[in-house]
């Protein structure tokens, strides 16, 4: 009996021994990941960070990460000008119909991950819309979530007499020349804050909102990064349209401000896809493991915007920056825990001549106006 | 770098010698080729581009659409007004400047001297983030005016077209300055005293005399201030005015989904480059009928002012630089400032964000440096030669080589960048990658861009040494590589090396053709300044610019060493 322990044993040794240089080797990830993003340097930067630590346990690897920082549109149309010979690794975030097409243009590949962290993740959110949280085909996969808000600078929004709640208090005559916001054509974050004002109203009295938005609009910036930016400094008292992290990051810096996240506003999976013809591909697929993995969430928890699984909440020490975006956003744990308002519709909203539609409306009617609107 | 040159250059002087040395033919024909594939081709690529539709046909739809669209005339319209009323106000006090410094003895004439240049060491983007900080709206001069004087709203110093012109004008009139103080400094004071002795004096001397006589100086100057301007994307884009053309190119061109408004970008980018080639046109005409100017720089007396007229010089000169130096002061406390916001000065300090920019990430200096490095390299290589065929050789097509790089000075940074992605973005014959996706492309914009400040250094001093020492050198039997290493080198050295250093340092500066251009995991200073500034650290953006200011201070300061400020004929 126990000689066949012994040759069970030193037989299992020998296998092992045999399959372990395989088994080390297969995994293995290149030593460079590029990843171009809207989702600015305060998340990005340290998931980037993160992972090459989290590279290095698993794989033993030292990956050398870089990230090309553009906001949505550009994004998306530099991935289409590099027609399938990318000089990035990763593409993360904006909107999923972005993605889609892409994916139809036959420049994303599936995304590879160990099936319990796809499955972790619902198929969608929200209601009366449901707002699609992962690729059914598989192109692409939803990361975290993130509302898109109202943010303002309280002590310049005290001395202006006025309050922010909902959307419908960014037009009181009192913000005249107050308001900081992205066109909806350069920043994702302000295009599918429109559409949510074009579907809760209809085209026609949506725009008149739109156009009073713009009326008591003090600056359109070049990017929606600058819009918590001008408000945390108190430029502008403000902001429409920004994503809860970029606000929170300003927070973390040292300024103050408030975020609302008003009835319906949209929220966004940040999706995440792997581009094909990709230098990188291994670490492409593992970057993309990495912000799923229970530490990744973790990490994201603290930046400012939620898990994307049911099963994890923002939590942590008192004081820690966990506590803080708890705080920041009036309370909220997990976006699983409540009920999510709704109405922007992918359908809808993603088309392609629709999105067109809305910019060059955006560009004739309010834009190219914007000085006759304000008077 | 020297000895390059050297091989180089007389190589080019044996074609007209000997008739044809092969040596002189190849070195002149990679100067062309150089400047065929970086510069004509590109440019010729932008054009083709904008006269195409995207299938590749002829058409000339492109521009009607341009022509027929109400806001892009605005943009147009208000373009060429900015450009013009910069140049306005740059005249106003760069004249000014330049007269008071050549003519007047004062307290401290020599420190204002170099004082006058500094402004002009502001990396894009972070001259305006500097001016917001201390007079936007929640800038230090508005808290003030708000908490402490009672004003009830802040006054919009930035936000709009005389943010842009304020932020221009403290920035641009150096150029102003430099120029007319390098045409006045060509005046021969027997002029004058000619003039004087026949009883001109005061307005009839300085309208028949001094004015003609600086005009070519002037011109160029001008134009220089107004293609800055007019080319200039980032400053607008911060104040939140994006009716301007620059702005329009930039924003089109870097947004890809719609592709008839990027289409729209490389039009704009086009019209920009053409604009660009007819005013340098105009001005060049105008320059070339009134080119009175002397070779040798001529010693000035300078005047000394009455006390009380010293004390307005002094205060009136003060009292610009310092509105020149608010840029300076924002971003010194805005890389040193934590969580600054409604109040006039930061209240907590911190060394964060420059551990972040100069320890945690050193690519961007090591980077700036190594680019800015190797484009000069190229702008010697290039630049010298090019400048000697122009002063002491009748080569076939010199001419149009000085052409060529007067209109590198004109072209709008936007329209060179879009031209290198547009040109240059199938993979390399034998390669897996194109050229915009390799590093080197870079430093070959960037030398290709500062190229004329190296020309324009070598030329002058070549001009200064008379013909007569090479022709002595030569007399006794020296080849002309011998001569030109023995004699004329010695000689030309600081005037290259001048040249050079502002290639360098505005070469370090440069962030339009670049922004454009940057390759992933390659990015220098102004490009992580940009990233830095839209990534929403701004602080961190502040902190950079700070160090790239200290090193462009320094090399002007070893400029000033070497050269005084009368170097400005590099900006001409």
């Amino acid at each position: 009996m126990r000689k066949v322990f012994v040759i069970l044993a030193c037989f299992a040794f020998a296998l092992g021994a045999l399959f372990a240089p395989a088994f080390a080797q297969s995994p293995a990830i290149e030593n460079e990941l590029y990843l171009i993003t809207p989702v600015s340097k305060d998340v990005h930067d340290p998931m980037l960070k993160a992972f090459a630590a989290w590279a290095k346990k698993k794989y033993g690897v030292e990956v050398k990460t870089s990230a090309i920082p553009k906001g949505t549109p550009v994004a998306y149309g530099q991935i289409l000008e590099w027609k399938g010979r990318p000089q990035a690794d990763v593409f993360w975030g904006g909107e999923g119909t972005l993605f889609d097409n892409l994916a139809a243009e036959g420049l994303l590949e599936k995304v590879q991950i160990p099936k319990t962290l796809w499955e972790a993740i619902p198929a969608a959110i929200g209601k009366p819309v449901p707002l699609p949280l992962k690729d059914p085909k598989g192109f692409w996969v939803g990361t975290t979530l993130e509302p898109y808000g109202l943010i303002y600078q309280p002590k310049l929004l005290k001395r202006l007499g006025a309050e922010i709640r909902d959307w419908d208090d960014l037009l009181n005559p009192k913000l005249k020349g107050q308001i900081a916001q992205c066109t909806p054509d350069r920043s994702s974050s302000s295009h599918a804050s429109y559409e949510v004002i074009l579907q809760t109203y209809g085209w026609e009295k949506g725009w008149e909102w739109l156009k009073k938005l713009a009326a008591n609009t003090g600056i359109f910036t070049a990017r929606s990064r600058d819009v918590p930016n001008v408000v945390a400094k108190g430029e502008f008292a403000v902001g429409f349209a920004v994503p809860s992290y970029m606000a929170f990051a300003e927070v973390l810096a040292g300024y103050e401000l408030v975020f609302v996240y008003p009835k319906n506003a949209y929220v966004t999976p940040e999706p995440m896809a792997v581009l094909k013809g990709a230098p990188h591909p291994k670490a492409a697929h593992a970057f993309v493991e990495f912000c799923l993995t229970e530490e990744g969430q973790l990490l994201l928890s603290g930046l400012g915007v939620y898990p994307i699984t049911p099963g994890l909440k923002v939590q942590g020490a008192p004081g820690s920056n966990q506590e803080k975006a708890v705080a920041f956003t009036g309370g909220l744990r997990s976006f699983f825990e409540v009920e999510i308002g709704n109405v922007y519709d992918d359908k809808i909203a993603g088309e392609k001549k629709r999105i067109e539609e809305v910019n060059s409306y955006f560009r004739k009617e309010i834009a190219e106006k914007h000085k006759e609107i304000v008077k | 770098m020297s000895s390059a040159a050297a091989e180089t250059v007389p190589a080019g002087l044996g074609v007209r010698r000997l008739g044809l040395s092969l040596g002189g033919v190849l070195g002149y024909g990679a100067i062309w080729a150089f400047m065929a594939v970086f510069l004509i081709y590109p440019l010729l690529h932008l054009f083709y581009d904008a006269f195409t539709t995207e299938a590749g046909e002829l058409t000339l739809a492109n521009f009607r659409d341009f022509f027929t669209d109400r806001f892009y005339l605005r943009a147009l319209g208000n373009s060429i007004l900015l450009g013009l009323g910069t140049v306005v106000t740059t005249s106003l006090i760069g004249v000014t400047f330049a007269f008071l410094l050549l003519r007047y003895e004062f307290p401290g004439r020599r420190l204002f001297s170099y004082l006058s240049i500094v402004p002009m060491i502001m990396p894009p983007l972070v001259g305006v983030m500097g001016f917001v900080f201390i007079l936007g709206r929640a800038g230090t001069v508005n808290i003030l005016l708000m908490d402490y004087l009672g004003f009830p709203r802040p006054i919009n110093f930035m936000y709009g077209i005389q943010g842009i012109l304020i932020v221009e004008t403290l920035h641009l009139f150096p150029l102003m300055t430099l120029s007319i103080v390098d045409a006045m400094g060509k005046i021969s004071p027997s002029l004058d005293e000619a003039a004087e002795s026949v009883g001109a004096r005061g307005f009839r001397k300085f309208w028949d005399i001094t004015f003609p006589l600086t005009t070519p100086g002037y011109v160029s100057g001008a134009l220089l201030v107004f293609i800055w301007t007019f080319a200039d994307f980032a400053t607008p884009l911060v104040v939140g005015v994006d009716d301007l053309l620059a702005s329009q190119a930039y924003l089109n061109i870097v947004q890809f989904v719609d592709r008839r408004l990027f289409k729209m970008g490389i039009v704009i980018s086009a019209i920009m480059v053409l604009l660009a080639i007819l005013f340098l046109i105009v001005a060049k005409k105008y320059i070339a009928i009134k080119d009175y100017s002397s070779l040798s720089y001529s010693v000035i007396e300078r005047k000394t002012l009455c006390p009380l007229a010293k004390g307005g010089v002094v205060c009136f000169l003060g009292l610009i630089l310092i509105l020149a130096f608010i840029p300076y002061l924002g971003i010194a406390l805005d890389s040193f400032g934590k969580g600054w916001a409604l109040t006039p000065f930061p209240v907590q300090y911190t060394l964060q964000y420059f551990e972040r920019v100069a320890f945690e990430t050193p690519k961007f200096i090591v980077n700036s440096l190594l680019y800015a490095g190797i484009s000069v390299v190229i702008c010697i290589a290039i630049g010298v030669p090019i400048a000697w065929v122009g002063a002491r050789t009748r080569l076939p097509g010199r001419e149009v080589l000085d052409s060529l790089t007067t209109l590198i000075l004109a072209l709008p940074g936007t329209g060179i960048g879009i031209a290198y992605m547009r040109a240059f973005r199938e993979p390399l014959p034998g390669f897996e990658v194109a050229f915009i996706g390799l590093w080197v492309v870079i430093p070959v914009v960037l030398g290709v861009r500062r190229l004329p400040y190296t020309v324009r250094g070598t030329y002058a001093s070549l001009q200064i040494v008379h013909r007569s020492y090479e022709e002595a050198g030569e007399s006794v039997g020296a080849t002309r590589a011998r001569t030109f290493r023995d004699i004329t080198l010695p000689l030309i050295w600081k005037g290259v090396l001048v040249g050079s250093l502002y290639s360098f340092i505005l070469a370090l500066q440069e962030a339009s053709a670049t922004l454009l251009l940057v390759v992933p995991g390659h990015e220098m200073m102004t490009v992580g300044i940009f990233n830095f500034y839209i990534g929403g650290s701004v602080n961190e953006a502040a902190a950079l610019g700070f160090l790239l200011i200290l090193l462009g201070a320094a090399c002007l300061l070893i400029i000033n060493r070497l050269a005084g400020t009368r170097m400005g004929g590099v900006f001409g």
